[in-house]
């Protein structure tokens, strides 16, 4: 399981993935996390503008079945929100890594250092599943 | 922690791949490739659902008819023989012990068809009003395993795999063989399309599954299936139906046969106002979840929602839910508390979607 890990990427406990991109980080939520969840039909995400705390929930994405929260990897301001991904959840389905959800200006950019690797969330999934 | 069961499907579910998750005591599969393939199999072509963990008691013998009859709420008396007959269980206070059907298999001879979770309670329950009765009560839950075939291919896919099949009513029920095994088939189901349970020993209905798998009938899972029976507005026990609610309450006045002479409830209910009514709610933007609180146009709490999901049919929020009579708004506005905010949801008359059944 969950073999879809890209190394460039940073990740939660919590199954978020985080990019990187010079002052600000897109977030999405990783191949595992929409492969346990099944059909993604619903997406709620929070506006331009809002303050995120690193490890707080953003927003929730729901299957048929199920409701889960999204956390933060970083403290920080929304500065783009993806209504592609909004208007078509199910593209989170199809392509996890390149569906975005949301972009956060960072604020302390030693928080970065605080998730985890490709690597040690490849070895979070195996050991906790 | 108590050990799960596991139907004796389970190994050909694992096989699939299905996704297993605990369910009423039970190690079932909630889905095996994704549940909006699932569900349109059913809805457009066909699926089959391994629900061998639901139960059956056989009632036989003189009073057979008799006894199911003063047992649940509905008229089993007055039903011809190879009826089945969809009724609540109700206690001396009307309140609902479970949902069940009852079949009329032959003069003499009832099987009950209950909920997985309640097969002890339910049995145990039957047990104690059994006496001045003169026929046998039996809980066979352990010899027989089910299917549910479903959708509107149902009829053409079962017909060469068994030895008799003539054209059943809907809710009517039909003993055959497959080879030289027995089986019940019951033009009957949970998600508002035609189709058949099949009841039968472990190893016939497995032969029957793999069958059927073979044929390429698509795998279906709980998940699936709670899709189908709310999108058709079907009650399910623990949620639109529980320990403290009677049928009234739940929409089920309809199974409710209060000219019966007399059956268990029927003192209390012929003369119990409901306090609960159960409504159905649609949304466009938001997907409405159990215990989510319904508002009226002031968002003043009126009730809860009992069942919720995404329609794959409409695709839009849909639910059943109960309010209280007494704060049922007039102008019939609602909407429902998700996360702290209020969506609007519209009040629905018919079911949410229509199923094909005969």
């Amino acid at each position: 399981m969950a073999t879809n890990i890209p190394s460039n990427l940073k990740y939660t406990k919590e199954h978020e993935w985080a990019l990187v991109e010079g002052d600000t980080v897109a977030v999405g939520i990783t191949d595992f996390a929409q492969s346990a969840l099944g059909d993604i039909v619903f997406v709620e995400v929070p506006d331009v503008g809002s303050d995120l705390k690193i490890g707080g929930t953003f927003g929730v994405v729901e299957s048929i079945k199920s409701v889960s929260d999204l956390y933060s990897p970083v403290t920080g301001e929304v500065v783009a929100k993806n209504s592609d991904v909004e208007g078509s959840p199910e593209k989170i389905n199809e392509n996890a890594y390149e569906s975005w959800l949301i972009k956060v200006k960072i604020k302390d950019s030693s928080e970065i250092n605080k998730l985890l690797s490709a690597e040690q969330y490849q070895e979070f999934c195996n050991s906790s599943h | 922690m108590t050990q799960l069961l596991r139907t004796h499907l389970y190994d050909e579910h694992v096989k699939l791949g299905a996704k297993i998750v605990p369910f009423a005591g039970w190690d079932m599969p909630v889905q095996y490739t994704s549940v909006k393939d699932e569900v349109l199999a059913v809805r457009n072509n066909i699926g089959v659902f391994d629900v061998s963990h639901m139960g059956e008691f056989f009632i036989e013998g003189k009073d057979a008819e008799a006894f199911a009859d003063y047992l649940v709420t509905n008229d089993i008396l007055s039903a011809p023989n190879g009826k089945a007959i969809y009724s609540p269980l109700c206690r001396e206070d009307g309140t609902v012990v479970d949902d069940l059907i009852v079949y009329k298999l032959a003069p003499g001879r009832v099987m009950i068809c209950v909920n997985a979770s309640n097969i002890e309670k339910d049995f145990n329950w039957m047990k104690s009003k059994h006496s001045g009765f003169d026929c046998s009560f039996t809980n066979l839950s352990n010899v027989f395993s089910l299917l549910a075939l479903q959708g509107p291919k149902a009829f053409d896919t079962l017909k060469p795999l068994v030895n008799e099949l003539p054209e059943l009513e809907y809710y009517s029920v039909f003993e055959t063989k497959i080879g030289q095994h027995p089986v019940i088939l019951a033009r009957t189901g949970y998600t508002g399309e035609d189709g058949f349970e099949i009841f039968g020993t472990h190893q016939t209905i497995k032969d029957l599954w793999q069958k059927l798998i073979a044929a390429g009938v698509t795998p279906c899972g709980l998940a699936a299936r709670d899709v189908l029976r709310l999108e058709v507005c079907y009650p399910l026990y623990g949620h639109e139906l529980n320990d403290e609610v009677n049928p009234f309450d739940a929409g089920l006045s309809w199974t409710v046969k209060l000219n019966k002479t007399k059956f268990i409830g029927k003192d209390v209910l012929q003369n119990k106002p409901s306090k609960y009514k159960l409504i159905k709610l649609q949304l466009d933007k938001g997907i409405p979840r159990e215990g989510y609180p319904v508002l009226n146009s002031k968002n003043e709490i009126v009730g809860q929602v009992t069942s919720g999901t995404m329609s794959v049919v409409t695709n839009k929020g849909i639910c059943l839910a109960r309010i209280q009579i007494d704060k049922a708004p007039a102008d019939e506005v609602f909407s429902i508390d998700i996360r702290t905010k209020a969506y609007p949801a519209q009040l629905i008359k018919k079911p949410f979607v229509t199923g094909g059944h005969k």
